[in-house]
């Protein structure tokens, strides 16, 4: 099957997002061709401006419009709490839950060796960097509970320890609401592991 | 358990193929290469997620084709149960009754099985690897929870050795990272080596009244599992955690140097003794088939000790390797207890009357069709 080249092209394009394969980048640059003018030149303008617009902050490397960000800036919020995510999608699904009110570090990416990310690659000397600051109190480590985030937050701690700065990991185990009998094995070894006391 | 139902979908040669058995034993009659191995692999695969013969799932596709697709019906105490496993391109779909598993770790051990093929009579001569897939696979179908540990193990040994390649030129930096994986590492070791000597443990109390058996009571045989640490059995998980970091500590400059991690389980190994010589370098090569088959049939009871019923067996290609002796005593042993799938390429050789009640299939070019 041969393709007149815009149309090619973005079909190429669509393939380089995630999850798109060729059958469903054809179907969207097909879609696309029948949409009306202003929508695509909308659609167009906010993938440019998304990119453009749109830096890390300088401070926590959450993404922003403005450095820094409005949750850096926010002064209502607890500047001596840190949670340290590994994607600036954490913080949104933490934002979201509102009941979190203190600043976040994004660390873009966990240590693994496998696949040469060593602590140098993310941003671990910007986050001791602002531990220097007085005001923090806590860090809390929110990184993956996988083997890359585990060992993350293992070595995050390594190193804060020494400035005698609370260090905390989130708890993993049971979802709320779920029941216990259908929780698998490690997760329920994991959330005996954590129990606490009442 | 036994299983009442194969369907079997663009698996291997078979396009589309579909079986029903009863409790007993089940032949499959063919000449070479017609597709018999195939089905003892299918119902493996169907209980393992996972080929005995080979790691690359694309295999087991038919040519051409997009996915296969096994299932089976399974007949427990509990009640009867619905399997499906589809592969693909993008890996593997599990479902029990219609429900999709997330994790395969959930799915294998619905179904329980002990296979003997050729192969495993290289069980006590071949490399330890053999050994170590061994222990590994039946400890996972009877505690899934193991796969886990195994599966954590493995991915924080790749992680580990990827460093070490790097620690000629170390820094402060890879010195920690290299602390916090060991301390990982041995974890997921002591959580895996307290597994296999449990294991290794009930194994011993079923295998050694089986070997006796078919050695006339002439042969005591023993296993030990041989650790690349100072561990033992009596140790508990904290003990082992110990034993281990103080022996990464000690090989830690040989480590750096070869970059590899030199040991944790997967370089353990197991050894068998009959009358207290070691039957790999000692055994005679009827020694060495009497303990794999002692160990499997070891294996049979094992599974029923600890699941409560009896797995599946699949002889494949074995017993006319296996001398009359042997051949009935394994027969003796399963007979009306166990269901079992047998193929061979003649039932010449092979005298016994359990034969005169089993279902016979002859396997001819991608179809079977059931002749008794």
């Amino acid at each position: 099957m041969h393709y007149p080249e815009p149309i090619s092209k973005l079909i190429d394009s669509f393939m380089k997002l995630p999850g798109i394969g060729p059958k469903t980048a054809v179907r969207l640059a097909f879609f696309v061709l029948e949409m009306k003018d202003d929508d695509v030149l909308d659609f167009g303008k906010a993938l440019v401006n998304a990119k453009r617009q749109l830096s890390h902050c300088s401070v926590c490397y959450h993404i922003t419009d403005r450095d820094p960000c409005s949750v850096c800036e926010d002064s209502g919020r607890d500047h001596s709490t840190i949670c340290v995510v590994q994607d600036s999608k954490d913080v949104i699904a933490i934002e979201k839950m509102k009941d979190y009110n203190g600043l976040y570090h994004v660390l873009h990416g966990a240590i693994s060796p496998v696949d040469g990310i060593g602590p140098e690659d993310i941003r671990v000397a910007e986050l001791l960097k602002r531990l220097q600051d007085d005001e923090v109190k806590e860090v809390i480590i929110a990184t993956d509970p996988t083997i890359e985030g585990e060992a993350t937050a293992m070595y995050i701690a390594r190193l804060i320890k020494p400035t005698g700065i609370k260090i905390t990991r989130i708890a993993h185990g049971l979802p709320v609401g779920g029941d216990l009998e259908y929780a698998d094995e490690v997760t329920l070894s994991k959330a005996l592991e954590g129990r606490r006391e009442l | 358990m036994h299983l009442n139902e194969l369907r079997l979908t663009n698996y291997r040669n078979y396009k589309k193929m579909e079986l029903s058995f009863e409790n007993k034993i089940n032949v499959f009659l063919g000449e070479n290469a017609q597709g018999k191995t195939n089905v003892m692999e299918a119902i493996y695969v169907l209980a393992m997620a996972n080929s005995h013969r080979t790691s690359r799932d694309k295999e087991l596709i038919k040519w051409d084709e997009e996915y296969a697709k096994i299932e089976g019906r399974i007949e427990k105490k509990t009640g009867s149960l619905s399997l499906q496993l589809v592969i693909s391109q993008q890996g593997k779909k599990a479902k029990v009754n219609h429900l999709e598993q997330k994790k395969l770790s959930e799915y294998i051990g619905a179904l329980n099985v002990v296979m003997f093929a050729p192969e495993d009579l290289n069980l006590v001569k071949g490399s330890p690897g053999v050994r170590r897939r061994f222990i590994d696979m039946e400890i996972g179908q009877v505690q899934p929870v193991y796969l886990y540990h195994l599966g954590q193990y493995i991915k924080l040994l790749q992680q580990r050795n990827s460093l070490l390649k790097n620690m000629r030129n170390s820094s402060q930096e890879k010195m920690i990272m290299m602390e916090i994986l060991t301390d990982q590492l041995v974890e997921q070791a002591a959580n895996v080596i307290i597994r296999r000597f449990r294991f290794i443990e009930l194994l011993q109390e079923w295998a050694e009244p089986i070997h006796r058996g078919i050695s006339r009571n002439l042969e005591e045989l023993k296993i030990q599992y041989n650790p690349s640490a100072e561990v033992s059995e009596t140790m508990d998980l904290s003990k082992i955690v110990e034993a281990y970091k103080q022996k990464f500590d000690k090989i830690k400059d040989r480590e750096i140097e070869r970059g590899v991690t030199l040991a944790g389980p997967h370089r353990d190994d197991l050894s068998f003794f009959v009358n207290g010589k070691d039957v790999q370098t000692f055994g005679s090569q009827g020694q060495q088939r009497t303990t794999a088959l002692s160990l499997k049939l070891a294996e049979i009871e094992l599974i029923k000790g600890e699941v409560g019923e009896y797995p599946l067996l699949l002889l494949d290609d074995v017993l006319s390797e296996l001398d009359d002796f042997r051949q009935s005593h394994l027969l003796n042993t399963i007979q009306g207890r166990v269901q079992t799938f047998v193929t061979t390429t003649s039932v010449e050789g092979i005298h016994h009357s359990t034969l005169d009640k089993a279902s016979m299939f002859e396997v001819k070019q991608g179809e079977i069709f059931q002749t008794k």
